[in-house]
């Protein structure tokens, strides 16, 4: 039994050492490569041509932060701050103050973003209570000129209606919305309670 | 008058086999970068004219505006006289090839498909392309730079390594044609493609393309100007021009083995069977040599770079005593077929 099995060892070696010369002889190796190579020449390039054609940025990008305005051409924004609490590495300056026309209703009356510092993370629009925030698709940010990275409200605004045309309504103003919500309450019989059990 | 004519019409020839290859070697260069861009999922030069087609004259155009530097301590003579004696052995060898078949006649002059029909062809080409090795040397030892030198003397050692094998690896060819002439040689192959040395040759075949990449030290035996290890090897020190001219003399070089592989071993202009006879034979030869060109080019895009014991080894342990076994067999095949 173990003769044989040495010389069955021996057969697979012989063999072995045949295809070893074989594949060094014919460079089959080498062949393989070729073959490889060869089919690397069908595949679609993967190069973007960037300057030229521009890539298609999905719906979530997070480029410069943007100020939103109303469908009546008024900003959102309130001046509450919230984003400067809320941004990481403190690049948004809010000077908040009351409207020159409309007293008692507050606006930020200076809003800084300083870009260079910016590392959009989208919290300040996530923090913002009324939306006034949005993320926009500009990413071409390079300049020689680097004050024109510290941007002020009109800048983001203009920004703003350039990456997001389409505004939202502005809602009614809050004590009207809550007097018509009274009138419809009551017009179905508010309170109901006492009646209910009543009936 | 007479012999005015005949050195005008020679002149011109010369001029215009020179043009024609340093054109051919300049859109190399661009068949080089988009090959192998294809082959590595890339695009290649694609900014000047049409998908890049412009892009070897704006190179050719960027290197005769460049700053030539001579290093300190540089033997200046020899660096100056070094890029040129790469370059006029590269483009010497085109002399004795044979483009087609059939002479030009024009106004009552005769222009034949090479300039010379040398009877010791082969013999020529490969006294010039030994000599090119000279020049990589001089130019790497009077650079004054440890990477040009160590680059120089590489390649020193490469050429005198592969030169032999490819010697003799061309015997086979010249024995079965009883001729030295690369004219005959190719006369010797007609009638379509079981006439080609390549199938009675097929080991010196192999022996040939192995050797004559070493010995245009491309890829995988560019040693001599190893990037990753000698900066760029022997033309390290060289900007400018004499950059550009030994960077000419490697595509010329490239395009000279490729012709007299065609020559050798592909049967020339011959056409692969009888009746393609209608398509020009100097396009048939114009479609080996790039097919050749190519699988050049594909190499490179393949196979890694050798370690120089492997390269040594490689030359002397495997291809010379191949190449002596494959001259013996043929030799004595060649005289009993003669001979009985």
């Amino acid at each position: 039994m173990p003769e044989s099995g040495r010389r069955v060892a021996t057969q697979t070696g012989l063999i072995v050492q045949w295809s070893k010369w074989v594949n060094t002889i014919f460079f089959v190796e080498i062949l393989k490569g070729l073959g490889l190579t060869f089919r690397h020449m069908f595949v679609r390039p993967i190069t973007e041509e960037y300057p030229k054609k521009k890539r298609d940025l999905p719906d979530g990008y997070r480029g410069v932060i943007v100020h939103l305005r109303y469908d009546d051409g008024s900003e959102k924004c309130v001046g509450c701050a919230l984003c400067e609490a809320a941004c990481p590495s403190h690049c948004i300056t809010v000077v908040s103050g009351e409207d020159p026309v409309l007293p008692q209703r507050r606006i930020a009356r200076q809003y800084i973003l300083d870009v260079t510092k910016c590392v959009f993370c989208g919290f300040c629009v996530q923090a913002c209570p009324v939306d006034a925030l949005a993320s926009s698709k500009e990413y071409e940010m390079a300049t020689t000129n680097k004050r024109s990275l510290i941007m002020d409200k009109e800048a983001m605004l203009t920004l703003g209606d350039k990456y997001f045309p389409q505004r939202s309504p502005r809602p009614a103003p809050y004590l009207e919305a809550r007097l018509a919500f009274f009138q419809s309450m009551k017009a179905r019989d508010f309170p109901m309670a006492g009646k209910e059990t009543a009936a | 008058m007479d012999l005015a004519v005949t050195i005008l019409v020679i002149l011109v020839q010369i001029g215009l086999v020179m043009g024609i290859v340093l054109l051919n070697v300049a859109y190399l260069t661009y068949f080089e970068r988009k090959i192998l861009a294809d082959m590595q999922d890339r695009l290649g030069p694609m900014e000047v004219g049409f998908h890049g087609l412009l892009q070897p004259i704006a190179d050719g155009l960027k290197l005769f505006f460049k700053e030539d530097i001579v290093p300190t301590g540089a033997n200046k003579i020899i660096f100056t006289a070094a890029p040129i004696l790469v370059l006029i052995p590269a483009l010497i060898g085109f002399a004795v090839v044979p483009f087609g078949r059939d002479s030009l006649t024009l106004f009552g002059i005769e222009f034949r498909p090479f300039i010379t029909d040398l009877n010791i062809g082969v013999l020529y080409i490969l006294a010039f392309a030994s000599l090119g090795a000279y020049g990589i040397l001089l130019g790497g030892w009077a650079s004054n730079s440890k990477y040009a030198l160590l680059g120089g003397l590489r390649s020193a050692a490469q050429v005198i390594s592969y030169e032999l094998p490819l010697g003799l690896a061309l015997v086979g060819p010249i024995l079965l044609s009883e001729s030295l002439s690369l004219v005959k040689m190719t006369t010797a192959q007609g009638g379509g493609i079981w006439a080609w040395y390549i199938w009675v040759q097929p080991v010196a075949f192999v022996i040939y393309v192995i050797c004559a990449i070493a010995e245009t030290n491309r890829l995988p035996f560019d040693l001599p100007e190893a990037e990753s290890e000698l900066v760029a090897g022997f033309f390290t020190e060289y900007s400018g021009m004499r950059f550009s001219f030994f960077f000419l003399a490697e595509y010329a070089n490239m395009i000279l083995v490729s012709c007299v592989a065609t020559v050798a071993f592909l049967g020339g202009w011959q056409p692969p069977l009888p009746f393609l006879d209608f398509i020009p034979p100097l396009l048939w030869f114009l479609i080996k040599v790039y097919a050749f060109l190519f699988f050049y080019i594909w190499l490179r895009a393949t196979v890694p770079r050798l370690r120089f014991d492997q390269l040594m080894a490689f030359g002397w342990k495997i291809m010379l005593p191949l190449a002596l076994a494959n001259l013996l067999i043929t030799s004595t095949v060649v005289y009993f077929v003669r001979h009985a």
